[in-house]
C-alpha cells in the first residue's frame, strides 16, 4: 500500500523528480563506467601479458626493474648466447630462444620524416623475430624479416601510419640510423593496448639494438609439459647462479602489470574521485528536491497526520520514494555507465591506448557497487527532508494555503557553520604557515574539508548576506522584475544556499586548481629565468638521446658549449652508515654555467670536477657537510668514494633533491655498454652569435630525429605552460560533470519555485506584469543564485589554492599567481549557467494561464 | 463616521472621472452578446449565454448569483482575464475582445484594479511595495499626495513596512484595496473581496469601497454571494445559468436576500446565517457626507 502511494507520488511529480534522477544517473554511470573501463583495460593487459610471457624467462639481474625505468637513458642489460644454450639443455625445457627487446629505438617514416608509434605513455619496443610455441603476433601480410634491410611492423602501428609491406622505414637506435624495408606486417593475437613494435631477424636486432652479436636481453624458455614452471625455474636458477633473474610466466605477467597498473590505478582513482564529487553535488540536488516536494505536500501530509497517520509512516513513505528513485537511477546509471565505458575506450583510443570495446569486462561487483551507491546516496540525501516531513503537525492541514515560509536560517546551524569555517580557515592558515612541513599536507586537506562543510552548513546564512549585496543593484537596474527577483532569491535562504552550494563545490575546485597550476607555470617560468643559463634545451620524447643526436647537436656551429646530462642509478652510502637508492646526475663541467644551482656551502662548479654535490634536504637527513666522503655504487659498475663538494639549495624543482657528479666519474665507473644515454643537453650560443639563427640551425641539425626536441627558453616555458594546461583541461573536463549536475540543481530549484509560486505569478500577471518582465524575474533570480555560488566557490577556491601554494612553496611553487582571467570566466560562466538554467522555468512561468494560476490551491 | 474622517479623500470631483461629477452616468465597461462556453459537443458547458450588460461609471455594481451561475466568469471576461467565445467586451471606448496578451496585460496594468478573495499580496513585498506594485510594473511614479491620502484612508500608515505575513486578513484586504485605488484605474474588479473575512473586517473593507465610489467617483464591480456585501452596492445584477435574470437598484441586504431566496432556495441560507451589520446605517452616513 505504502509502496503504491510512494510510486504514485513519484509519478505525480515526475518532472520534478526527473532532474534528481538525472543527477543519480550521472553519478552512478560515472562510477560504473570508470570501473568497467578500468577492468577492461586491466583485462586487456592481462591477456596481453599472459600471451607474451614465456613459460620461464631469464634476464640479467636488475634489468628492467622499476628502479631503472624511472631514470631515462638506462641501457639494456645483456646476457651471452651461452645462457640460451644452457637453459635449452635443462630438463623439462622443450625449447629456449634468445630474446632481444629494447625500448630506446625510434621508428621514423622516411616519407614524412615524422616518428610513428605511440604518442602517449606506451613504449616503442624493438626486438628480434623468432618462432615460439604460442606467439603473441602472427604475420598477416608479407613474410618474416630476413637480413639487415628488413623489418616487421605491428599492424596497428602500420595502419595508423599508413604503411604496408614494401614501404621504407627508418629506425634510430643508440647504435645508428638504419634504413629498412617492411617485409611484413604482424597482428596481435590479443588486443594490443598501444605499444608500437618493430622486429628484425636476430643478428640484425643484436647489431642494431645492442651494438654487437652474440648477446640477448633475455631468454624465453618453453616447457615440454613434464614439470611445472616453478620447478623449471628452480632448476634453471640453480644452473645459472645468482646473477640472473628467472621468472615463471605468471611472475612475468605480474611484473609487467606493475608497470601499467600504476598508471591505470591513477586514472581509475582520479576518475572515481571526480565521480565522488559529482555524487556529492548530486546529493545536494536530491536533498533539495525532496525538501521541496515535502514542503509542497505540507497540507497533504498534515491531513494524513490528522486522520491518524503516524510520524514513522510519513517518514517511511518519503524514504520509500527515495528508495524507488535510487533503484531507478542506479539501473539507468548502470546502463549509461556501460555506454560511458565504451566512450572512454574510444577516447583513450584517440590518446593512443588501444582497447577493444567488444571485450568490455563487466564484473559482478560493478552492478553491486552501482546500486549500493545510487540507493544509499539517494536514501541518505532524502533522510533530512523525510525527518522534516514527519515533524509536520496535523495543524498544517488546517492552515491557509500557500507554501509556508521556511524558517530563516537557524541560529544553531549558523553557529555550527561559522565554527566549522573558522576551524577550516585556521587549518588552512596553519598549513600555509607550515612551510612545507610534514603537517602541511594533512592540515591543508583538513582545512579544505572543514571550510567546504562549513560553507555548506552556513550556506543559508551566507545566502541571506551575500544575496542581499548581490541583489542590491537589481531593483535599480531591472525595475520591478529586479526587485521581485531579489526578494525571491532571499525568501528561502536554505534552498538558495543548498542550490548554490552544489555549484560552489565544482567552482571551488576549478578555482583552486587554476590557482595552483598558474602558480606552477609562473613559478617554473621564474625559476627558468633565474636558474637556466643555457640558451637551448634538447630532450627526447622517449627520454633518451642516442649518441648520434648528441653529435648532431655538438656539431652545430655557433654554439659556445654543450653540456650533457645522464642519470645513473646508484646506491649512495653516507658516513652515518645508511644507504640510499637514488639516481645520480652525471653532467659535463660546463653544466654549472647552464644551470645556476646555488650552493649553501661549497661550490657547485667544483663538485662537477671533483667530488659530488648533494642538496640541502639530503645533507640535512644525513648530517652531511662539505668534505664528508660518500660511497657511490653505480649500478652495473664500480663503487667510487667521492667527497661532498657542495651542498646545494632546494628552492627549485630544477635541482631539488638532485645529486650531481662530473660526467667523467660515471664514464670511469661504468663500462661503455652500461653507461646510460644522455637524458638532456643544455647548450649555450657562442658570444656574439645570433641566437635565433643558432636555434634554427639546431632545429635543422635535429630534423632527422623527430623524437628529439630542441627548445629555447621561451619555447621551453611555453611547453611547460602547455603541459600544465593539458593537465588543467582534463581537470576542467572532469569537474564539468559536477558543474552539470549543479546546473540541474539550479533548474530544479527554479522549476519548483515557479510551480510553488503559481498563484503569485497569476497575481502578478493579473496586475499587469508582462510575460517579458516575468521571464526576466525568473532569469535574474537564477543568475543571482548562480553568481552567489560562484562567489562562494571562487572564495573557497582562492583560499584553498593560496594555502596549497604556501604548502608547496618549498617544493618549487614559490610564486602565487591568481588567474584573474579564469576567475572572471568563472563568474561570466556562472551568470551564463544561471541564464541557461532559467530558460525552461521562465518559459513555463510566462505561459501560465493567468486565471488558472490565480485559482491554484 | 465623521466628516473629518472623510477629509483625506478630498472633494469628490478631484481626480474622479468626469462622468461621475453628475448627469447621466457614462459607461465604464460593457458586454455585448457575450457568450462563454467550455468544451465542445456533448460536454459543452455554457458559462455565459449572450449576456448584455453596461457597468455605469462612478457606480458600485455587485454581481450576484448562485455557484455556477457564471458571475465570476462574467467578471473575468469584463476584466480581460478570460477570453470570450463570442460577443464583445469594451472597457471605456476600447474593445478588448481580440486583443493580444501584450495589449491585455497593458490594459490590466493601466486601467484596471483587482481585489481578489485571498492571496492578494506578494509575500516578499511589504505593504507599501504591494500598494505601488502596479505602478512599479508600469514604470510610473506614484502620485505621492494621492498615495498618502489612500494609505491614510485605509488606515495603514503605521503598517506600511510590514510584510503580508505580519498583517491580519482584514489588513491584507485593506492593502489590496489601497493597491487597487492607488493607481486610479478606470475600473476596479473585486472577486469576493470579503469572502475570507469575518463580518467586522468585511464591513470595514466594504465601507472603504463604498466611500471610494461616493467620494472619488471610482467605478467598482464586485462579485459576491453575500447579500450583506451586495447591500453596499448601487446596483445588483443577478445571474443564473449564464444569464442576467434580474437587477436591483439601491439594494439593501434584506431585499437582496429575499430576492435570492426567490431564485433558488439552495444558495442563500449561508448568507442569511451571517449576523447582518447595519449596511443601511453606513450607507446613510456616507450619503450624509456626500451631501455635506
Amino acid at each position: 500500500m505504502m509502496l503504491r502511494t510512494s510510486l504514485r507520488n513519484l509519478l505525480a511529480h515526475k518532472g520534478r523528480v526527473a532532474l534528481s534522477l538525472v543527477a543519480v544517473v550521472l553519478s552512478v554511470s560515472f562510477v560504473s563506467g570508470t570501473l568497467v573501463f578500468a577492468d577492461t583495460a586491466t583485462a586487456t593487459f592481462d591477456r596481453l601479458f599472459a600471451s607474451t610471457a614465456a613459460d620461464v624467462s631469464v634476464s640479467p639481474k636488475g634489468a628492467g626493474s622499476d628502479d631503472d625505468r624511472q631514470y631515462g637513458g638506462a641501457r639494456a642489460a645483456t646476457l651471452p648466447d651461452s645462457v640460451v644454450r644452457r637453459v635449452a639443455a635443462q630438463p623439462g625445457v622443450r625449447s629456449a630462444a634468445g630474446d632481444v627487446s629494447v625500448q630506446d629505438a625510434t621508428v621514423v617514416d622516411p616519407a614524412t620524416g615524422k616518428a610513428i608509434g605511440p604518442t602517449g605513455g606506451a613504449p616503442t619496443i624493438a626486438g628480434n623475430w623468432y618462432e615460439t610455441p604460442n606467439p603473441a603476433l602472427r604475420i598477416t601480410s608479407g613474410r618474416v624479416p630476413h637480413g639487415p634491410g628488413e623489418a616487421v611492423l605491428d599492424a596497428d602501428t602500420a595502419g595508423k601510419a599508413g604503411l604496408g609491406t614494401g614501404d621504407a622505414l627508418r629506425v634510430v637506435t643508440p647504435f645508428g640510423d638504419h634504413r629498412l624495408t617492411i617485409s611484413g606486417v604482424a597482428t596481435f593475437t590479443t588486443t594490443n593496448p598501444g605499444a608500437a613494435l618493430v622486429f628484425f631477424d636476430t643478428p640484425t636486432a643484436q647489431r642494431y639494438l645492442l651494438g654487437r652479436t652474440g648477446v640477448f636481453t633475455s631468454v624465453a624458455a618453453y616447457g615440454d609439459g613434464s614439470r611445472s614452471d616453478d620447478r623449471v625455474k628452480a632448476e634453471v636458477t640453480a644452473e645459472l647462479g645468482p646473477s640472473y633473474t628467472v621468472r615463471t610466466a605468471a611472475e612475468s605477467a605480474a611484473q609487467a602489470k606493475v608497470g601499467v597498473g600504476g598508471f591505470l590505478d591513477f586514472m581509475k582513482y582520479a576518475m572515481l574521485g571526480f565521480a565522488g564529487i559529482s555524487l556529492l553535488v548530486g546529493a545536494f540536488l536530491i536533498v533539495n528536491t525532496f525538501s521541496m516536494l515535502v514542503a509542497q505536500r505540507t497540507r497533504e501530509i498534515g491531513l494524513l497526520r490528522a486522520v491518524g497517520g503516524s510520524r514513522a509512516q510519513v517518514n517511511r513513505s518519503v524514504l520509500a520514494e527515495a528508495l524507488l528513485l535510487g533503484l531507478l537511477g542506479s539501473t539507468l546509471g548502470l546502463a549509461a555507465g556501460l555506454g560511458l565505458a565504451v566512450g572512454l575506450v574510444r577516447l583513450i583510443g584517440s590518446l593512443g591506448m588501444h582497447l577493444d570495446a567488444s571485450e568490455l569486462s563487466v564484473r559482478g561487483y560493478v552492478p553491486a557497487v552501482a546500486y549500493a551507491i545510487g540507493v544509499v546516496v539517494t536514501v541518505l540525501a532524502a533522510w533530512l527532508p523525510a525527518r522534516r516531513a514527519s515533524r509536520i503537525s496535523p495543524m498544517a492541514a488546517l492552515r491557509d494555503h500557500g507554501t509556508p515560509a521556511e524558517p530563516s536560517a537557524h541560529r544553531v546551524r549558523a553557529a555550527v557553520g561559522l565554527v566549522l569555517t573558522a576551524a577550516g580557515a585556521a587549518a588552512l592558515a596553519g598549513a600555509a604557515a607550515s612551510h612545507g612541513g610534514a603537517a602541511g599536507g594533512s592540515l591543508l586537506g583538513l582545512g579544505v574539508v572543514l571550510t567546504l562543510v562549513g560553507f555548506v552548513v552556513a550556506g543559508p546564512l551566507l545566502a541571506a548576506g551575500v544575496v542581499r549585496v548581490l541583489g542590491a543593484a537589481l531593483p535599480a537596474l531591472f525595475g520591478p522584475a529586479g526587485t521581485l527577483a531579489q526578494r525571491n532569491a532571499l525568501r528561502n535562504p536554505r534552498r538558495t544556499g543548498a542550490t548554490a552550494a552544489a555549484l560552489m563545490i565544482g567552482l571551488a575546485l576549478v578555482t583552486g586548481a587554476s590557482v595552483v597550476t598558474s602558480s606552477m607555470v609562473s613559478s617554473a617560468s621564474s625559476q627558468i629565468d633565474r636558474s637556466v643559463g643555457a640558451d637551448y634545451v634538447v630532450r627526447s620524447a622517449s627520454g633518451a638521446l642516442p649518441p648520434q643526436v648528441v653529435r648532431a647537436v655538438t656539431g652545430t656551429s655557433g654554439l659556445d658549449h654543450v653540456s650533457r646530462q645522464k642519470q645513473v642509478p646508484a646506491t649512495v652510502t653516507t658516513p652515518d652508515g645508511r644507504s640510499t637508492e637514488t639516481g645520480v646526475n652525471a653532467v659535463s663541467p660546463t653544466y654549472a654555467r647552464d644551470l645556476r644551482v646555488p650552493a649553501a656551502s661549497g661550490d657547485f662548479g667544483a663538485a662537477l670536477t671533483r667530488g659530488i654535490s648533494v642538496d640541502q634536504g639530503f645533507a640535512d637527513a644525513h648530517r652531511l657537510k662539505v668534505g664528508d666522503p660518500l660511497k657511490v655504487a653505480f649500478r652495473g659498475g664500480a663503487t667510487e668514494t667521492l667527497p661532498v663538494a657542495a651542498v646545494t639549495a632546494d628552492d627549485s624543482e630544477l635541482y631539488k633533491g638532485q645529486l650531481f657528479v662530473g660526467l667523467a666519474v660515471a664514464e670511469r665507473a661504468l663500462p661503455a655498454d652500461r653507461l646510460p644515454l644522455d637524458v638532456m643537453l643544455l647548450a649555450a650560443a657562442a658570444p656574439g652569435a645570433d641566437t635565433g639563427k643558432v636555434y634554427a640551425d639546431l632545429q635543422k641539425s635535429l630534423a632527422d630525429y623527430p623524437q628529439v626536441q630542441v627548445k629555447d627558453q621561451a619555447d621551453y616555458k611555453a611547453l611547460i605552460r602547455k603541459q600544465v594546461d593539458q593537465l588543467l583541461s582534463m581537470v576542467y573536463g572532469l569537474l564539468g560533470l559536477a558543474i552539470v549536475v549543479a546546473v540541474l540543481g539550479v533548474v530544479n530549484t527554479l522549476a519548483l519555485s515557479v510551480v510553488e509560486r503559481t498563484r503569485e505569478i497569476g497575481l502578478l500577471r493579473a496586475l499587469g506584469l508582462s510575460r517579458r518582465q516575468l521571464r526576466r524575474m525568473v532569469r535574474l533570480e537564477s543568475v543571482v543564485i548562480a553568481v552567489f555560488g560562484a562567489v562562494l566557490g571562487t572564495g573557497l577556491g582562492l583560499a584553498w589554492g593560496t594555502a596549497a601554494q604556501r604548502v608547496l612553496e618549498s617544493q618549487g611553487l614559490d610564486l602565487l599567481t591568481v588567474p584573474v582571467g579564469t576567475i572572471a570566466a568563472v563568474f561570466a560562466g556562472a551568470a551564463l549557467v544561471g541564464l541557461l538554467a532559467a530558460l525552461g522555468p521562465a518559459f513555463r512561468a510566462s505561459r501560465m494561464n493567468v486565471l488558472a494560476a490565480i485559482a491554484t490551491d | 463616521m465623521t466628516t473629518a474622517a472623510a477629509a483625506p479623500f478630498g472633494s469628490p470631483a478631484a481626480g474622479a472621472p468626469a462622468g461621475a461629477a453628475g448627469g447621466a452616468p457614462a459607461v465604464a465597461a460593457s458586454a455585448r452578446q457575450v457568450t462563454k462556453a467550455y468544451g465542445t459537443g456533448e460536454t459543452r458547458v455554457t458559462a455565459l449565454d449572450a449576456v448584455d450588460v453596461d457597468i455605469a461609471r462612478g457606480r458600485f455594481t455587485a454581481i450576484m448569483g448562485p455557484s455556477g451561475s457564471g458571475k465570476s466568469t462574467l467578471m473575468h471576461c469584463l476584466a480581460g482575464l478570460d477570453s470570450v467565445t463570442s460577443g464583445r467586451i469594451l472597457i471605456g471606448d476600447t474593445e478588448i475582445t481580440g486583443l493580444k496578451d501584450r495589449q491585455l496585460t497593458r490594459l490590466r496594468r493601466d486601467k484596471i484594479g483587482f481585489i481578489f478573495q485571498a492571496f492578494n499580496l506578494l509575500p516578499t513585498l511589504n505593504a507599501l511595495e504591494n500598494i505601488t506594485l502596479p505602478m512599479d510594473i508600469a514604470g510610473r511614479r506614484p502620485d505621492r499626495a494621492w498615495l498618502d491620502q489612500v494609505v491614510e484612508t485605509v488606515g495603514l500608515a503605521d503598517r506600511l513596512r510590514h510584510r503580508p505575513a505580519q498583517l491580519s486578513g482584514g489588513q491584507q484586504q485593506r492593502v489590496a484595496v489601497a493597491r487597487a485605488l492607488a493607481s486610479r484605474p478606470e475600473i476596479i474588479f473585486g472577486d469576493e473581496p470579503t469572502g475570507n473575512l469575518d463580518s467586522r473586517a468585511g464591513a470595514e473593507v466594504l465601507t472603504f469601497l463604498r466611500r471610494s465610489v461616493d467620494e472619488l467617483g471610482q467605478t467598482i464591480v464586485m462579485v459576491t454571494h453575500d447579500p450583506v456585501a451586495a447591500g453596499y452596492a448601487d446596483r445588483v445584477l443577478f445571474l443564473a445559468d449564464g444569464r442576467i435574470v434580474d437587477e436591483m437598484a439601491d439594494p439593501t441586504a434584506d431585499a437582496v436576500l429575499e430576492r435570492m431566496l426567490r431564485f433558488s432556495g439552495a444558495d442563500a441560507p449561508a448568507a442569511g446565517a451571517r449576523p447582518a451589520p447595519a449596511p443601511d446605517a453606513l450607507r446613510k452616513g456616507a450619503d450624509d457626507r456626500t451631501a455635506g
